[in-house]
């Protein structure tokens, strides 16, 4: 049986009325941030983790997190980028808990495949190693550098979302790309 | 790799390349593309997260009227002080919090805390500042500045486990920088200060004023 979602009559509801309304009692408005906010939560902890099923369980413990912390979210209209935050940094803690334990390998062959065409072997090996390359960096790292080069954020942005200077990105991007220069013959 | 390859794939294309720079940009920027058309998934939440978030959510307690009220007495809002104002409130913690402590000594080492004498009578006052951060995510926070050498050894606590975590430092009078250390490995900037400080390597320092109170 394929999950169903009962239709919520106030999507026209602005962020801000939402948080306001859940935090009048009613649970149920809290379905709408679920549903506006899900999907770029889940697209970035599925680039960070590389597994669909660690993905969608950071998502849901960052949804449920949300609301359980909703009242100190300061910036009502800017709740969608608080609840990147949260999901963002349990990305990352993520990210640093599993780099002493699973090999880059294993994670890579469940997924990555998963998006490459089967009759382009040569390049999803390719592919492959770049992102294995990718979980080589710093959790930092690997964050900004998904950030600006994933997702295609601007600097300015991602300094909004994840509250630290555009300085300090740019210095965390170049270092990403520093260290992902040895792959750089691939491309020549 | 120079600066001006990075600034172009930063999206500076303003900045002028040589052949051999143009060469090397365009092989990063075919290896960015291959990131990007590479990347997992397309995006989209399973279509059962919504259900699953909405039950765990519903199986929590409900809010009564009293925990709402709480909830909004103890909600954040920023408040603007101006800095007269903050250093006026500064001097009247120094006053009524160092006032026990003066006439004790500061460890020469810089080690000992506000409590701790070496026998030399000073006058030098210490203030007990309150510092606060919100992460809900955080199994361990703690705070360093150049009052602690840039050591982490003021843990900051969470007690009731709301993502706030706070702690009183002694520090001595004067304009201090300040980070927190989240989870004994991330360097993370007092969204809350008042004012910033580049620390010269790419990452911003808190303010912190202290005035004496004398």
């Amino acid at each position: 049986m394929a999950p169903t979602s009962e239709p919520v009559n106030h999507a026209e509801r602005t962020d801000t009325q939402v948080v306001r309304d859940v935090l009048a009692g009613d649970r149920d408005a809290y379905r709408l941030l679920v549903r506006r906010y899900a999907d770029t939560l889940h697209a970035h902890a599925l680039r960070m983790t590389g597994s669909p099923d660690e993905a969608a369980d950071l998502v849901q413990r960052a949804l449920v997190q949300g609301y359980r912390k909703l009242a100190r979210c300061r910036e009502p209209e800017r709740v969608g980028a608080w609840l990147f935050r949260i999901a963002a940094n349990l990305c990352k803690d993520h990210v640093r808990s599993q780099k002493p334990d699973v090999p880059l390998t294993v994670v890579d062959g469940a997924l990555r495949s998963s998006a490459d065409p089967a009759s382009d072997a040569e390049g999803a090996e390719v592919r492959a190693r770049v992102w294995q390359a990718l979980d080589a960096l710093t959790p930092e790292q690997k964050e900004a550098f998904v950030l600006k080069h994933v997702e295609g954020r601007s600097y300015e942005e991602i300094a909004a979302v994840m509250d630290v200077s555009v300085a300090s990105l740019k210095m965390r991007v170049h270092r990403a790309r520093e260290a992902l220069r040895g792959l750089l013959e691939e491309y020549a | 790799m120079n600066d001006r390859i990075h600034r172009h794939l930063d999206g500076d294309r303003a900045v002028e390349l040589d052949a051999a720079e143009r060469s090397e940009a365009s092989a990063w920027d075919r290896m960015l593309d291959a990131f990007r058309s590479s990347a997992p998934g397309g995006g989209n939440a399973p279509p059962w997260l919504e259900q699953r978030v909405m039950a765990e959510i519903e199986a929590l307690p409900a809010d009564g009227p009293l925990r709402r009220a709480l909830a909004w007495l103890v909600r954040p809002a920023p408040i603007r002080v101006s800095p007269l104002a903050a250093g006026l409130v500064a001097a009247s913690i120094a006053l009524l919090v160092a006032l026990p402590y003066r006439g004790e000594a500061p460890d020469p080492g810089g080690s000992a805390g506000p409590s701790a004498s070496s026998g030399t009578p000073s006058e030098e006052t210490v203030v007990y500042v309150q510092f606060v951060l919100e992460a809900p995510e955080a199994v361990s926070v703690s705070v360093a500045g150049d009052f602690s050498d840039w050591e982490p050894s003021f843990a900051l606590v969470d007690p009731d486990g709301d993502g706030v975590w706070t702690g009183r430092v002694p520090v001595r009078p004067g304009v201090h920088a300040y980070m927190f250390l989240v989870d004994e490995a991330q360097w993370r900037t007092d969204p809350n200060a008042e004012r910033y400080r580049d620390d010269g390597f790419g990452n911003r320092n808190a303010l912190l004023a202290v005035a004496s109170g004398v």
